[in-house]
Order: C-alpha cells, then structure tokens, then sequence
C-alpha cells in the first residue's frame, strides 16, 4: 500500500513536471514571437505574442506546485532545523517525528476540505481567468486530489511502516546534495 | 504593549520552540499562525476567527497560482537540468583552463565556476553540493591542502544565494514589494566583489603558506583547447541568462523559462553527438529532485504567507517600529544590530525561512527609522529614498544571510561538503572557511559604507 502511494506520488510529480515542460515551452515559444514581432516592426508589420500567456503559466503553475507537495513527503523533504536532533533521546526523535507527520496529514486535510468549498464557490460564482476567460474551478481539482496524496502519505508515514525508510532517504538525500535553499 | 502584541510575542516564541523541536518549518508557520489567530480572537474579539478561517478556501490555490512565483520551479528546474547535463563539470574544467595553471588557480576555479552555477541553480546548498562533487577530486589530486580546497567549496558555494538569477532575491523582493529585476542589478557589483574577494583570498593565502596549493595544474594543449570550447556554449546560455537579466531585457520568469529550455535543448544535443548529456532518465531524475526542493519553498511561502497574517494582527512589525524608533539607538546601530541578528539566526535557521519570517518585522522599523515612507536625501537617516532603501536592506541582508551556512554550528554548506571530503574533519573545513568568512565581512563593510555599490547599477540602468 505505501509503495502503491509513493509510486503514485512519484507519477502525480512527473505529470507536475511535464507541466512545467508544457510552461517552459510556450514561454519561450512567447519569446521568440517577442523578438519576430521587434523583427517584423522594421518593415512595418506585427507578430502578436500569445494571448493570455501570464494566465496560463499562473493556471499551470498551481496545479504543478501542488503536485510536487506528495513526493516531497515521500522523501521527507520539507526543511526543518535539526541543530538540537543529536541531543535529543532517538525514542524522543522518533515520538516527535510522528507527531509531526499526524499534524502534516491533518494540515492537508484541512486543507483539502477549505480547498473543496472553494472549488464550489468559484464554480458557484462563475469565476474566470483574467485574460483566457478560462473557468478557475477545474484547476482547483488536481490541487485538491495533491493535498488527499499527501495527506495519505503523511498517515502512512505516520504509522510506522514508512518511517524508517523515509528517515533513511532524507539522510541519504541531505548527505547527497542538500535539501536546498533558494 | 498591549495584549494582541503579547500574543504576537507568544507566538513568536512557540514558532521558534517548535522549530527547535524539528517539526518542519513550513508546518510550524501554518500552525502558528492559525493558532495565534484563534489566540487573537479570544483577546481581540472583533478580530473573528471563523471568516479568518474562511480564507483559506482560496488562499493555497492563490498562492500556488502566482505567475510571479512561477519562477520559482522553473529557476529550479534550470539549475537541476544543468547539473544533470553535467553542465558544472564544464564549467569547472573550462574556467580551471583558464586559471589553474596558477599557484591555487583550481581552487580560484573552483570559486569561478560556484559564481556560474550558483547564478543558474539559484541555491547556495546545490552549488556547494554539485561544485564540491566535481572539483573536490581534482583539488585532492593536485594535493591541496585539506582547509584550502574545503573551505573555498564552502565558501564558494555561499554565492548561489546573491548572484543573480537567485530565488532568495525573488523571494525578497515579493515581501518588500521591490522591483525583481532592480534587485537582480543590484546584486551584481556585491556578487562581482564577493568573487574577487575570495579569489583574493585564495592568492593571499598560498602566497603566504604556498604548502597550501603544492602543485600547479599542467594540462596538455589539446586538452586545455577542448575545455574551452566546451567552456563556450555553457558560458553562453548563463551569461544570456545573466547579462538578459541584469539589463532588463527578461523579467524572470521567461529568463527562467528560457533558460530551461536551451539547457534542455543543449542537454540532448550533448547526448546525441557525445553520448555524455541529458538522456530520458536524467530527465526524469532532473524534474524529480524538482519536485522535491520546488514543493519545500512553495511550503514555506505557503506557511510565511499564513504567519505573516497572523504577525500583521498581531500588530508586531508596528510594535517593533514604534520601539524602534522612540528607543533612542542611532539608525545605524540598529541596522547593524538587524545585521548581527540575521547572521546569529542564520546560524541554525533555514536561509529563505528566515528572510520570510524576519525581513516583515524589520522592513517597517527600518522605513520608520529613515524617517518614513516618503522621506528622501539628507532628510533620512540613511541618506537614501524608501526605494532605495529597499535595494541597499536586501543586498546586505541576504550577504549576511550567506554567512549563516559557512557559519558554526550548522554551517549548512560545511555540513554538505563534509560529507563530500571523506576524512575531513569539521574542525577542518570550518578553519579553512575562516579566511573567507573574513573576506565576506569586509564586504558587508564596503557595502555599508559605500551603498553606491549596490545602488549604482539599478541608477544606471534606468536611466
């Protein structure tokens, strides 16, 4: 079962990805359309960029941001400050760690739950992307299903079955190449 | 100081409790913040709870939908896919080309190429992590001494977080509201001096003990040629980046965006005519890992955005200005108190986490301290309009925020390449980092004294 939910976590981030390839794509296709249009305004003529384009990669980044959320988990990739962990009892550590996880699992629930009203109060309201007219309320759904995914995982890690190889992971993963930074 | 600020206060202390107590930090600023909204409403009735909570219908999917913010993966996924199309491994050998046939040239080109892909991966702990990986091994095969070839990877790695294209400026200039692409010009005169500074350092010191760097690196012709060459397209793609960047002519998310796309594209021609670049697996392996670190800072803007909301309740960066300003500190000491401060947390707090939750409380202290939003030349306190402010703040800000990962006890990019140098102490590298953490305080003091060096380019460019 938690395999079956990493796996599914690891294709639910691919399909992010290939969002952001889908992004990267029509960027800078937008950019070469830019520079034709500076060409083209020589001999006195227009090439018009893609219309909306701001909307689409707002629209598509939402969908990728969440669903990268369930494979950061697996990995227990959220940062935290690990300056007083040494001194801490391992059954301590241990007991905190769980914690925490229950508490991620019930933050993505709840957020889930908030997440799923606002999907029906836009659809409700007829809300619309500002230049594409685009209804906004069916880029709420992979968002929402990212928040059940990582929630899952969180209760799973939670369990015990999970912890230990998470731990294992984020170890090897910190020792490897940083969690990152900004 | 009256209850809502009391609570504030409270709230500031379990965040930092929890933090302490491991939990993840974009979880600590979430539950912070609507625990100390609900603590508000108790004390604060007419501040309510239940349309606070409201909020949160559309407040993640708002955040996430930023087109601002979209730079953030994309800058992500540009660094991952260059260090994947073994992109740093170029840019090391093409620099050492250069340079390394001087006594302690690789380790000047160790810092060189850090600069380069620092500005691409737009993270101090990447940088130091792909860096260290590809010129460790040489810096050891030329028989470098330990501190030296350590501590100048730690230290390089250090300017990923100010070189721009960097997230931390990004991230920077959405709190304070500052133009991104004034606040990537600015950066660029501190990140010039911060990479002849430890070049400096570096010459300083085996000129001094040259047992430090015993050989010097004799490549064959051919050899030299062929890194060059391949120094070329990679410098290409960066510098545009770079250069598009620092003169406006991208904002950051087509920069971002483009950047991507020609280190993919230049990743598969590698692969087609070398058999050494991007193949489908590295790819895969590429978009993963960005998954990974895009989704750690989407949670941690996500958590800031909640505490942030909770602090403003509070009244606490209004508290902290009011004090500020009726405490009778000259300016200055308290800029520099902010500073010392953000190097002391910078010690043990994750670098954008503490830009997040610290820059709010401090911008409105230091507005007020200038003399308010509208004041300008010889009116403010520090000589310089609120615009201004904003830039020269950000620029010393994250300098000192680098300090923090070559800093003990943590020391982030020390722990990273200690566990790249087998056998290699921390004691070691933290002694071979002091030299440079030297270096970088003599540039928070040029920047101090001379704020023209973060202001003159913006100035210029414009017009």
């Amino acid at each position: 079962m938690v395999r079956r939910l990493e796996r599914i976590a690891a294709l639910w981030a691919l399909l992010g990805g290939v969002g952001l390839i889908a992004i990267v794509a029509v960027t800078t296709t937008n950019v070469a359309l830019f520079a034709a249009d500076r060409v083209a305004a020589l001999s006195g003529r227009a090439v018009s960029g893609i219309v909306g384009y701001e909307d689409f990669v707002a629209l598509v980044t939402s969908c990728a941001a969440l669903a990268f959320f369930p494979y950061c988990q697996v990995h227990t990739g959220h940062v935290r400050v690990d300056l007083f962990a040494s001194a801490m009892p391992a059954a301590l550590r241990r007991g905190l760690d769980r914690v925490w996880l229950v508490l991620t699992a019930v933050a993505a629930l709840f957020l889930a739950g908030m997440m799923l009203q606002g999907l029906l109060e836009s659809r409700d309201d007829g809300a619309l992307s500002r230049i594409l007219g685009w209804p906004v309320w069916p880029f709420y759904v992979p968002g929402i299903l990212s928040l059940l995914l990582w929630a899952a995982i969180a209760a799973a890690q939670a369990a015990g079955r999970d912890q230990g190889r998470a731990q294992g992971r984020e170890q090897s993963r910190t020792q490897a190449q940083g969690s990152g930074d900004g | 100081m009256g209850e809502r600020e009391l609570v504030g206060i409270a709230g500031l202390v379990v965040f930092f409790v929890l933090l302490m107590l491991r939990m993840p930090v974009g979880l600590a600023m979430l539950a912070v913040g609507i625990g100390g909204n609900y603590a508000i409403s108790l004390v604060a009735p007419f501040l309510r709870f239940e349309p606070y909570l409201r909020g949160f219908k559309t407040l993640t999917w708002s955040t996430m939908a930023s087109y601002e913010l979209s730079v953030v993966p994309l800058f992500v996924l540009m660094g991952l896919l260059a260090s994947h199309a073994r992109l740093s491994r170029d840019l090391f050998n093409g620099v050492n080309a250069l340079v390394g046939r001087l006594r302690g040239g690789v380790a000047i080109a160790a810092i060189g190429a850090c600069a380069g892909f620092g500005a691409v991966s737009g993270s101090s702990l990447a940088t130091a992590s792909t860096m260290g990986r590809v010129a460790l091994p040489e810096l050891k095969r030329l028989r470098y001494d330990d501190r030296l070839a350590t501590g100048s990877l730690a230290a390089g790695g250090t300017l990923g977080i100010l070189i721009p294209p960097s997230i931390a400026l990004v991230i920077y200039a959405i709190i304070v509201e500052a133009s991104i692409i004034e606040m990537f010009q600015a950066a660029i005169v501190p990140g010039v001096i911060a990479v002849a500074g430890f070049a400096l350092t570096i010459a300083v010191l085996v000129r001094v003990n040259p047992g430090l760097a015993p050989e010097v690196w004799q490549p064959a012709q051919p050899e030299r040629r062929r890194a060059v060459l391949r120094l070329i397209p990679v410098a290409v793609i960066f510098g545009a980046i770079i250069l598009g960047l620092g003169l406006g002519l991208f904002t950051p998310t087509p920069a971002a965006a483009v950047g991507a796309g020609l280190v993919l594209i230049y990743g598969i021609g590698l692969q087609l005519v070398t058999g050494d670049g991007l193949t489908l697996e590295r790819i895969k392996a590429s978009l993963l890992e960005t998954a990974i670190t895009s989704a750690m800072i989407y949670f941690i803007l996500f958590g800031a955005e909640v505490l942030k909301g909770f602090f403003t309740r509070a009244n606490l960066p209004t508290a902290l200005a009011d004090w500020a300003v009726s405490s009778g500190l000259d300016p200055w000491t308290i800029l520099i108190l902010m500073l010392i401060a953000l190097i002391v947390l910078g010690c043990f707090m994750e670098s954008l986490a503490m830009i997040l939750v610290v820059v709010p409380f401090f911008w409105p202290a230091l507005v007020q301290l200038n003399g308010g939003e509208y004041a300008f030349g010889d009116s403010a306190a520090f000589g310089m309009d609120s615009d201004q402010l904003r830039i020269w703040f950000g620029i010393l800000a994250l300098v000192v925020v680098e300090l923090g990962l070559i800093t003990p006890p943590v020391g982030l990019n020390v722990f990273i390449i200690a566990s790249l140098a087998r056998g290699v102490s921390m004691g070691t590298i933290f002694r071979g980092v002091a030299p440079f953490f030297g270096a970088e305080i003599v540039r928070v003091a040029l920047i101090l004294m001379f704020p023209a060096l973060a202001l003159w380019l913006p100035a210029l460019l414009s017009g």
